[in-house]
């Protein structure tokens, strides 16, 4: 016991001995925090490389999202203008809205849905035949692929677009 | 603690304060923990400015300088993580190299307790210092090294009979060579 409390009056006396000399040193200033240091280290240390990878991944992917969503709309309403696409649903919500207003119903909502599942199912057949075509392998060419789409099985699509060339029909 | 001076969770005043009460314990301790005292500075800075960060988080129903305590050895414990690899490039560097005269200063801070401290895991190296040379009570040694206050009492006698070991085995090595 004896041996213990003497170890820790040692202790104590070694620790004064080496660390009071401390209480004198001068206290430098803060250090201030550096505003977007992580932002700093992951770009300027080593891995910026991956950074650039990954940031150019995602813009890769995000390019190929946006592509395949573009062929989708041009095989639907057969134009490269993006203001044709909104313009091919407005005009059949309109056609449907008087088709109901003449049958004496009130509200739009059951047009919205009608022609929102049926942009949806052709949106879906369009990526089913562009990715049979792509074997899923490429998306640059399942891309490529669905211009020629528009050509062949697009036209074929046209024709299912009944929401501009249906609505053209009735009067 | 001597004296427990009021601070405002939040308040860049306050945090100054703190600072200025609390740097050079902080540093006391970190010099026990890590290879020397620059590094043990730049840890403290680094702990400081941690801290500060999460100034606003800190509730004072926890001793300041206990919940500063905690961030300094978790700082202190990734720096001698970084020492490690950082003491192979050196010795490296070092050898075949005059060794330079050594700093009156980090003479003093040489001993075998220092030599044996910085054996010591890091958490148990740090609880020796809090209480013998802090004398923080259990609850603010718990506080600093995130454990259970129920669990200080052994951890301390854990890292004493350590630490007594360390201190033997160094004083018996140069008798038995010398």
């Amino acid at each position: 016991m004896n041996g213990a409390g003497d170890f820790e009056l040692e202790l104590e006396r070694e620790l004064h001995r080496i660390l009071d000399p401390i209480s004198a040193v001068p206290i430098p200033p803060r250090r201030a925090p550096i505003s977007g240091g992580f932002t700093k280290r992951l770009l300027g240390g080593a891995g910026a490389a991956l950074a650039l990878k990954l940031a150019t991944g995602v813009a890769v992917a995000a390019f190929a999202a946006a592509a395949a969503g573009v062929a989708t709309e041009v095989a639907a309403t057969g134009s490269l203008n993006p203001s044709n696409w909104g313009q091919s649903v407005t005009k059949a919500v309109q056609t449907c809205k008087d088709n109901l207003r003449a049958s004496g119903t009130r509200g739009i909502g059951p047009c919205v849905s009608a022609i929102a599942n049926q942009h949806g199912q052709q949106v879906s057949d369009s990526h089913r035949s562009s990715d049979a075509r792509g074997n899923g392998k490429d998306k640059g060419k399942s891309d490529a692929n669905s211009h020629d789409k528009g050509k062949t099985t697009g036209s074929g699509n046209s024709h299912r677009t009944p929401g501009s060339g249906g609505a053209g029909g009735h009067p | 603690m001597d004296t427990v001076p009021e601070y405002r969770p939040g308040s860049e005043a306050d945090f100054e304060r703190l600072y200025r009460n609390s740097y050079r314990r902080i540093l006391g301790t970190l010099i026990t923990m890590l290879r020397d005292r620059s590094a043990a500075e730049d840890c403290t800075q680094d702990a400081f400015e941690r801290a500060f960060k999460a100034w606003k988080t800190w509730r004072p129903d926890a001793p300041a300088e206990a919940w500063l305590h905690r961030i300094a050895i978790n700082v202190a414990i990734n720096g001698q993580k970084r020492e490690r690899l950082q003491e192979v490039g050196a010795l490296l560097k070092r050898v075949g190299r005059p060794t330079a005269p050594a700093d009156p200063a980090v003479l003093a801070e040489r001993s075998d307790l220092l030599v044996a401290l910085r054996k010591l895991p890091p958490k148990q190296a740090a609880a020796i210092v809090l209480r013998h040379f802090h004398g923080y009570s259990n609850r603010e040694i718990a506080i600093s090294l995130e454990v259970p206050e129920r669990t200080v009492a052994s951890r301390l006698a854990a890292a004493r009979a350590r630490l007594q070991e360390l201190m033997e085995g160094t004083r018996a090595g140069p008798k038995k060579f010398g």
